[in-house]
């Protein structure tokens, strides 16, 4: 990035240059910011108002005749123990999931990165497909996997263990609903793994080969680290994604067993749902801040260092 | 860095600003739906947009050629939304003034959207429609919509495990329900003697239990929700599984019912009328011979949960005129036996179940009968929020991780905080 | 790590490991694709079964022929594609300046943008929609599109991988006196292969299974999209067409999927391409 100041580097040619620039680089700019402007930071801001009102369903033909009520509804959130609860649940959902699926993503990456042939290729469609399934669909599915009855007890059973009730045990659900966002996920992020991966240079691996490097040395030292802008890519879709936890909790548990898989996400959507706008407005910005707060910190810790 | 936070105090100046001067509650209501006038006589014209939900939205748009033929100049274009997501629409249709003429609205979600209906007029007539189902268009003291069919909830039971439990007659107190139950279990070798309601919804599946005790929801001021009889009806609910004879961990997932009761494992569930041609689907030929349906067991009274749709027409719409011309030709009775010919949905009106069709089907009089007394959800804008609470502490109870009385307890001071509305 | 210079013993374990996990990963999809010729009696059966005891067309029969399946496909193509196309253009223009061009106010649009890719969806529905009214929009394509045209995620992407494009690339086209429209259409979008397929395809596959907004939407069936038309026809107020779902879902993956196949090959070609190394 420096280079590009480099280039105009004397006198009134360059401030003129600069200018050109600017304009040439709002030009590309400007149909994004058009649509982002109108249908983004507009609908943003008066979402961002109407967590500062009393707005319920009954004010939504008249959006201006509400009082305004400061942070009364964040304090009223932040006094509800289910919101509460809520925070707790996104918390472990996240905590636990993005790891497993950031490292089964990398493993597969990995092991699909090289080779054109049928069988990788085989390989990368097949653990891509849960992503590109509909959630309505996959709920159908998924319930007969994971019912007393079903195929995953079925075979637990095999081996002589007996299966929970996995969707009704409250201590069983929340992880059977990461297991299934694992599965839905990891395809997404294999994707931008092996994209990243064609970026690592074939000569920097050959010449670690010639050192004597091992797989796992290479891995460490060699691909890894070239591989920072990617994981971080990684990182934060999907930490955005699991943040906002709402579809599994909804098609599969309605946040329950006992609120054991309510999220933020799907608190908010049943204030939404109560016509309690302003409340649950208030909900997705306290979402928002912890979505930005964990975003920063990743960033913090995998921005590349030689860059 | 420092361009950043001036685009912030930026955004946050006009979000201030945007907050200083729009806003307040005017003191006085805002200007509400427009008097109710009279309908009169003469012929519909124009177009007439319609909304209704699934099956309904289906079948609709054949049903109404007839009303188009009576009426030459109108035109009704239906359009089909899916049950999943019909409450966001209509919250956005309405925060967007983009609502059709008229709808098909779910009977408990009139409080939610009430101040976008128009008043019916004065000469629709809706007297001869079941007390309940006329009770649930009333918002705020006016009638915001017109009955069009109902649902309530009656005993299902397998008549032939429960002749091999010892049953030849359907149960007709609370203690006869119990005691058949624990017979099917004991006797007919059932898993389970009867789902109770568990999950989603499972607060408004349990209300005929307080409701045929005696127990209201308000008293007019506030919610009565652990109220003695209140207490003793939920101490009944709570004996099915504290005696082991429903699941508390039931799968609650759509269809899980019917397939439990179509291979015997719980041969009793309280449920609406869709039941009838669900099991007919799942059981297969001659399954209606295996199981009847029965008005509920009696403690004070049998008083079962009303529900069902109402037709409604939108304050905004351009064409008031012809949309209650098509709410009036569809809430005829002649119409709704047609429409119950059609649909299977059970008419509101009185009148057209002295039809034949319907007044020859022993299962479906047994519907009839309780929807004399069915009665209303609560005509309260928060009446779904303070439901949900409900489903949360009964699965409290459920699961014995709370005694009813804190359950309930619990639930009056969420309702007491959530309020009337 | 490629597994072709790996000894071969390792080389069969890891596709012995693969395999299986692969399985594994695919039941669903055997006893969705299984469950799509049953009958709803069937599908609901306890215990579950796998095989079709009487196997029958009827669920997708019902879908071409009485419940208008070409209309919804239509509709999602169109959205589809002009969704991935808007973002594939304006994105990456976005993504260019952001990572390659010094210009006032780019931090600024930088934090925004990645501000506004946090924040969650469903808070700005409803005033989303009262924009779109108020513009007009209402039941027509533009409303389908227009707010999805551009994301803030995919110029997020497109800034990630342009700024690993060495700055000498660039540098050489400037002293050959090229404008920026020039170096960014000849020399940045030829190396930009794999982030634009992988942005085509989570665009493609973010417009295909978009659910409420295409309902909010449309007013009129002639607009509905494949999951609002299978959410209609299969979920019920009560009860749920398990094999009109199961059959729809197969519909509506299949060609996401082979849309994948096609890409993925694009993928190993683009290796060569790229001119990354």
């Amino acid at each position: 990035m420096a280079s590009s100041r480099k280039a105009g580097a004397s006198g009134a040619p360059a401030s003129r240059r600069r200018r050109r620039q600017a304009i040439v680089a709002w030009g590309f700019c400007l149909p994004f910011v058009a649509v982002f402007t109108v249908f983004m930071l507009g609908p943003l801001l008066g979402s961002f108002a109407m967590s500062f009102t009393d707005f319920t369903a009954r004010d939504i033909r008249t959006p201006f005749a509400v009082n305004v009520v400061g942070i009364d509804q964040y304090s009223a959130l932040l006094s509800d123990p289910r919101f509460l609860r809520s925070l707790g649940v996104t918390a472990v959902f996240v905590v636990v999931g993005i790891p497993i699926t950031m490292l089964v993503a990398l493993a597969l990456a990995l092991a699909l990165n090289s080779g054109g042939g049928r069988l990788v290729a085989i390989f990368r469609v097949g653990f891509y497909a849960p992503v590109v399934t509909s959630i309505v669909a996959v709920a159908v599915v998924w319930r007969y996997i994971l019912q007393p009855d079903g195929l995953l007890n079925q075979a637990l059973a095999l081996v002589g263990i007996q299966g929970p009730n996995w969707l009704q045990d409250p201590s069983w659900a929340l992880p059977s609903l990461i297991l299934m966002a694992v599965w839905r996920n990891v395809g997404t992020l294999m994707v931008i793994f092996l994209a990243g991966l064609q970026a690592v240079p074939e000569d920097v691996q050959e010449a670690a080969v010639m050192d004597g490097a091992g797989p796992l040395r290479r891995l460490v030292s060699v691909t890894l680290p070239l591989l920072r802008p990617t994981l971080l890519l990684g990182a934060v879709l999907i930490s955005v994604g699991y943040l906002q936890f709402f579809e599994e909790a909804f098609v599969m548990t309605r946040g329950g067993p006992l609120d054991s898989t309510l999220s933020v996400a799907y608190y908010t959507y049943q204030q939404f749902g109560f016509g309690q706008y302003g409340l649950a407005s208030a909900a997705s910005y306290v979402l928002f801040l912890a979505i930005a707060l964990v975003s920063l910190l990743q960033f913090r810790l995998l921005r590349s260092q030689d860059s | 860095m420092r361009r950043t936070r001036r685009l912030a105090a930026a955004a946050a100046l006009v979000v201030a600003s945007l907050l200083m001067t729009g806003c307040g509650r005017s003191d006085e209501s805002a200007a509400g739906p427009a008097e109710a006038t009279a309908l009169g006589s003469g012929k519909a014209s124009g177009t007439v947009t319609l909304w209704a939900m699934g099956t309904e939205g289906e079948l609709l748009p054949e049903f109404v050629k007839t009303f188009e033929q009576e009426n030459p100049g109108v035109d009704v274009e239906v359009t089909a939304i899916p049950w999943d997501a019909a409450h966001n629409k209509f919250q956005t249709a309405i925060a967007g003034g983009q609502t059709p003429d008229m709808a098909m609205m779910g009977s408990t979600w009139m409080t939610d959207f009430g101040s976008a209906f128009a008043t019916v007029p004065t000469d629709l007539d809706t007297s001869g429609f079941f007390p309940g189902a006329v009770q649930s268009t009333q918002v705020n003291g006016r009638a915001a919509g017109v009955p069009w069919y109902v649902d309530t909830r009656v005993l299902y039971y397998r008549t032939d495990l429960a002749a091999a439990a010892g049953w030849t007659k359907p149960p007709a107190t609370w203690d006869e329900l119990h005691q058949m139950a624990s017979d099917m279990k004991s006797k007919a070798g059932a898993e389970w003697g009867i789902r109770m309601p568990a999950g989603n919804d499972s607060y408004q599946g349990s209300l005929w239990m307080p409701l045929s005790n005696g127990a209201t929801l308000t008293d007019g001021s506030k919610w009565t929700l652990d109220t003695p009889q209140q207490v003793e009806a939920y101490e009944y609910y709570n004996s099915f599984f504290t005696d082991k004879l429903s699941n508390p961990d039931t799968d609650i997932s759509p269809g899980a019912a019917e397939a439990d009761f179509v291979s015997g494992a719980t041969p009793m569930f309280i449920e609406g009328p869709f039941m009838r041609s669900q099991l007919a689907k799942l059981g297969g030929e001659g399954f209606d011979q295996k199981y009847a349906s029965a008005v509920l067991p009696t403690k004070v009274s049998s008083t079962s949960f009303s529900g069902g749709a109402n037709l409604v027409v939108f304050d905004q719409s351009k064409n008031k005129d012809a949309a209650w011309r098509l709410v009036q030709w569809l809430s005829d009775p002649k119409t709704q036996v047609s429409w119950y010919q059609t649909s299977t949905d059970l008419p509101a009106s009185q009148q057209a179940w002295q039809d034949p069709s319907l007044s020859g089907d022993a299962n479906l009089a047994v519907f009839g009968e309780q929807l004399k007394t069915a009665v209303a959800p609560p005509a309260n804008p928060t009446w779904t929020q303070v439901a949900a609470a409900g489903d949360t502490e009964l699965e409290k109870i459920r699961r014995g991780q709370e005694s009813v009385q804190d359950g309930l307890k619990a639930l009056q001071q969420q309702a007491d905080a959530i309020g009337l509305g | 790590m490629s597994v072709t210079r790996r000894r071969p013993s390792a080389k069969v374990l890891t596709y012995a490991v693969l395999t299986v996990g692969l399985a594994a990963w695919l039941v669903p999809f055997a006893w969705m694709a299984l469950g799509s010729v049953k009958t709803q009696g069937e599908i609901l059966q306890r215990p579950p079964t796998w095989w079709p005891e009487n196997p029958t067309g009827a669920n997708f029969a019902a879908w071409f022929d009485r419940l208008g399946f070409t209309t919804y496909f239509t509709n999602s193509l169109v959205v589809a594609a002009a969704t991935v196309l808007g973002n594939l253009v304006f994105c990456s223009m976005v993504g260019y300046a952001l990572a390659k061009v010094d210009f006032p106010g780019k931090r600024a649009l930088f934090v925004v943008v990645m501000v506004t890719l946090m924040v969650p969806g469903v808070v700005t529905f409803v005033p989303l929609f009262v924009m779109v009214s108020k513009l007009g929009l209402v039941n027509t394509y533009a409303a389908l599109v227009l707010p999805f045209v551009t994301t803030p995620l995919g110029v997020f992407l497109m800034r990630q991988f342009i700024l690993g494009i060495p700055d000498s690339l660039l540098e050489a086209a400037r002293i050959d006196g090229a404008g920026e429209l020039r170096i960014f259409a000849r020399v940045v979008m030829p190396l930009c292969g794999p982030p634009l397929a992988t942005l085509g395809i989570l665009t493609f596959l973010s417009s295909w299974n978009n659910f409420l907004w295409p309902l909010v939407a449309a007013q009129s069936e002639s607009r509905y999209t494949l999951p609002v038309a299978l959410s209609l026809y299969s979920t019920g107020q009560n009860a749920t067409d398990y094999g009109l779902l199961l059959a729809g879902s197969v519909l509506v993956i299949t060609p996401i999927l082979l849309l994948f196949v096609a890409l993925q090959r694009y993928f190993i070609r683009g290796v060569a391409t790229t001119g990354l190394k």
